[in-house]
């Protein structure tokens, strides 16, 4: 039966190939499995777990039949009204307005770089990565002596401006705190944001010129639609971890006023005994609010790649 | 099939055709996963609810004896040491760097140290047995834990002769362990009030009643630094409010606490420096402090400011105070797994030593309890400011009235002074 023998050889080489493809994604599936759902449950199986007697410590529960709600409700309810619900929306503030100022500071810089540095397009792109060479903990460390009463800042405005009172920076300022965020991942969001821009032909802005628009119209109605999934991606990149930041305002404030939610996660995973339960908790409703960020991200790419095959 | 009474939620699974590739890539995933299935299942299994434990708990008005166990016992005597390496597991930078090649010289073995961040990371790693030490430095209060859960084994006091020759009676016979049936001590300390004289003088901190109290002067508001260390923090609550045993504190004094550190929400700022660092480089006037942090700090300060303004005050012992106050030590044991239990008892014996605490106590701040490191001693060899001699704690602390240690807190009551903790740092 030689149409039968045909058909079969040709989908086996199909099939072959397939799985020979997929097989690349090998590697990232045992990467997730094993250093994202396995860890993941395992923040479940301590959000939702029981406490040693002897030591007094959370013990995971592993299986979800017997899993334990009660701290997780009792975690939610505070959320949404209790002290929790401050913490989360100081958060929220705090990341929002130093997401929007990296905007506000970064796009002209990533726009200059990309389209009017000229030949020294590397030198700029080099003075953008250098603070990358120096570790974060380091340069807020570094903010920390500049800022101090006595610091380098100070003396400046005294001998600049004559200013023999100026605030306390590090008495709890929420300014600070916002500052210190933009200062850190502002680079993480001129990188991607920079990519994008170069990415944009030339020819696409010199037919709308040719056209008619003025510079103005060409850059609010060419380069930044262009331009806007790039905008996306810096920002998801800088706000998913600066949701999870706590040395920051550690560093730069330690007051109640500027404590973000990973200063909450970390005082109970690291400083309590038998609380660990309440930080799983809060890591995990954390991170379901992150990923609803994440799922808007993806989806205004995804839409964008649609328009442009159109 | 029954249920287990927690239960309140049955799971639903969402019925689906599954085709053969389903099936396959299914598979494929179980493959994965499968070899991860014996040890989760052996943590299911492990779920019986043990016994609430029995531990003995001491404080320096009833001192307890830790129990024995037959499966458990102390090494003979006169055997000879192990082959090296000695494996320490200690708290991160709890140590002379300085000690471990002396240490490892006089012993004859390799010494490699571990650390760990805080204590609860280290019961963590201890009790899944992952960790293979053989010395640890438990703090007093953890060692009835460490004694329950069989962490720790019994000494042989014979290859310690130097605990009795050297150790303050109160801490060679502690209250936590008495006999030093499985802890010899290692430094000890008190929670107290650092400040500058320059920034703070007319607080008058040391002519107080109630010294805790100026923290809540509105003068230095913004100039206050507490640990960040919830139980410290908490503790200072309440003696400022006048308990005298916050272990025992009820739930409306908690709440007061609460309520007094919530008025501090734009006064305070809590971080682990606030002493060593913060004092020296003025981010405070005024900061919680345990005693070594103030011993530490002379390394902090910048060139050209005098270091003689710095002052620490440890309310339970202040004249004219009347307000209690936390004391405590940290000790060194000998891990049950240990497989070098003899050449571990010979770096503990060199511990105790009464030059090597010295030559510890150098780098580290912290004092250990030797009978000849008195302040006087000390001061005159210049390991510390004269200022500074209230930093110094002596045998005598420990029995004073107003001194307070803190023990282990059940789940329950830890988890009223976290609630009061999230209030005090919410800010509001």
């Amino acid at each position: 039966m030689p149409t039968n023998l045909a058909s079969g050889a040709e989908y086996d080489t199909v099939g072959q190939r397939r799985w020979v493809w997929s097989g690349f994604a090998l590697p990232g599936v045992i990467w997730l499995v094993l250093l994202f759902l396995v860890p993941f449950y395992a923040i479940f199986a301590v959000a939702m777990g029981q406490i040693d007697p002897l030591l007094q410590r959370p013990v995971p529960e592993w299986n979800p039949l017997y899993w334990d709600p009660t701290v997780f409700g009792e975690v939610l309810a505070d959320l949404f009204g209790g002290q929790l619900g401050v913490i989360a929306l100081r958060t929220i503030v705090f990341v929002f307005t130093a997401s929007a100022l990296c905007l506000l500071i970064g796009y002209p810089v990533a726009y200059f770089v990309s389209r009017k540095a000229g030949r020294w397009r590397w030198l700029w792109l080099l003075l953008i990565l250098a603070p990358f060479w120096i570790n974060y903990l380091m340069r807020m460390m570094a903010w920390v002596n500049l800022l101090s009463p006595d610091g380098q800042v100070n003396r400046w405005l005294e001998t600049l401006f004559g200013i023999t009172d100026p605030p306390s920076w590090l008495a709890g300022n929420p300014i600070v705190v916002v500052f210190g965020l933009v200062y850190g991942y502002i680079p993480f969001f001129i990188l991607p944001l920079f990519a994008a821009l170069d990415r944009i032909d030339d020819a696409t802005l010199e037919a709308a010129r040719d056209l008619g628009a003025s510079s103005f119209q060409t850059f609010w109605r060419v380069t930044w639609p262009l331009s806007r999934n790039g905008v996306l991606g810096g920002l998801v990149i800088i706000m998913l971890p600066m949701f999870g930041d706590y040395y920051t305002p550690n560093l730069l404030s330690g007051a109640p006023s500027t404590r973000m939610l990973g200063n909450t996660i970390d005082q109970f995973i690291n400083q309590t005994t038998s609380q660990g339960a309440v930080g799983a908790a809060l890591t995990i409703v954390l991170m379901i609010f992150v990923a609803g960020l994440m799922f808007y991200y993806l989806r205004a790419i995804n839409r964008a790649s649609e328009e442009a095959r159109r | 099939m029954t249920y287990h009474p927690r239960e309140n939620r049955s799971p639903t699974p969402r019925r689906r055709v599954y085709t053969r590739r389903d099936f396959v890539q299914r598979a494929a995933l179980l493959g994965i996963v499968l070899p991860a299935f014996p040890s989760l299942l052996a943590a299911c299994l492990q779920r019986e609810d043990g016994d609430a434990a029995d531990l003995a708990i001491g404080t320096p008005a009833s001192p307890v004896q830790q129990p024995l166990f037959d499966d458990n016992p102390a090494i003979e005597s006169d055997l000879p040491p192990e082959e090296g390496p000695l494996l320490l597991y200690n708290w991160e930078d709890y140590i002379n760097p300085e000690i471990i090649p002396l240490a490892s010289e006089a012993l004859g073995v390799e010494i490699r140290e571990t650390t760990f961040t805080n204590e609860e990371q280290a019961l963590a790693a201890l009790s899944s047995g992952e960790a293979q030490y053989d010395v640890w430095f438990p703090t007093s209060q953890r060692v009835a834990v460490a004694v329950a859960a069989q962490f720790i084994q019994p000494l042989n006091h014979d290859y310690l002769p130097n605990l009795g020759a050297n150790i303050w009676p109160q801490l060679a016979d502690p209250y936590y362990d008495q006999g030093s049936r499985y802890t010899v001590p290692y430094v000890t300390y008190t929670t107290g009030i650092g400040w500058r004289m320059d920034l703070a003088e007319s607080a008058d901190i040391e002519g107080q009643a109630n010294p805790w109290d100026v923290f809540w002067n509105p003068k230095y508001a913004g100039q206050i630094g507490m640990l960040d260390s919830f139980t410290d923090v908490i503790a200072l609550a309440l003696f400022r409010n006048g308990v005298t045993d916050p272990s025992v504190a009820t739930e409306a004094e908690l709440e007061a606490a609460g309520d007094a550190l919530v008025e501090l929400s734009d006064s305070v700022r809590y971080n682990i420096d606030v002493a060593y660092d913060g004092l020296p480089n003025a981010r405070y006037s005024i900061a919680h402090a345990w005693s070594g942090d103030l011993v530490n700090s002379a390394y902090y300060w910048p060139d050209g400011v005098d270091q003689g303004t710095i002052r620490y005050l440890w309310p339970a012992k202040a004249e004219g105070s009347t307000v209690h106050g936390p004391i405590s030590s940290d000790t060194m044991a000998v891990l049950k797994g240990s497989e070098r239990p003899v050449l571990a008892h010979m770096f503990l014996d060199y511990m105790l030593n009464a030059d090597n605490s010295l030559t510890n106590f150098g780098y580290l701040g912290y004092q250990p309890p030797q009978n000849n490191l008195t302040p006087d001693f000390l001061i005159g060899e210049e390991y510390l400011a004269e200022e500074l001699a209230p930093a110094l704690v002596v045998p005598e602390d420990f029995d004073l009235d107003t001194a307070w240690v803190q023990g282990p807190l059940d789940a329950e009551t830890e988890a009223l002074w976290a609630e009061q903790w999230t209030r005090a740092t919410s800010g509001g």
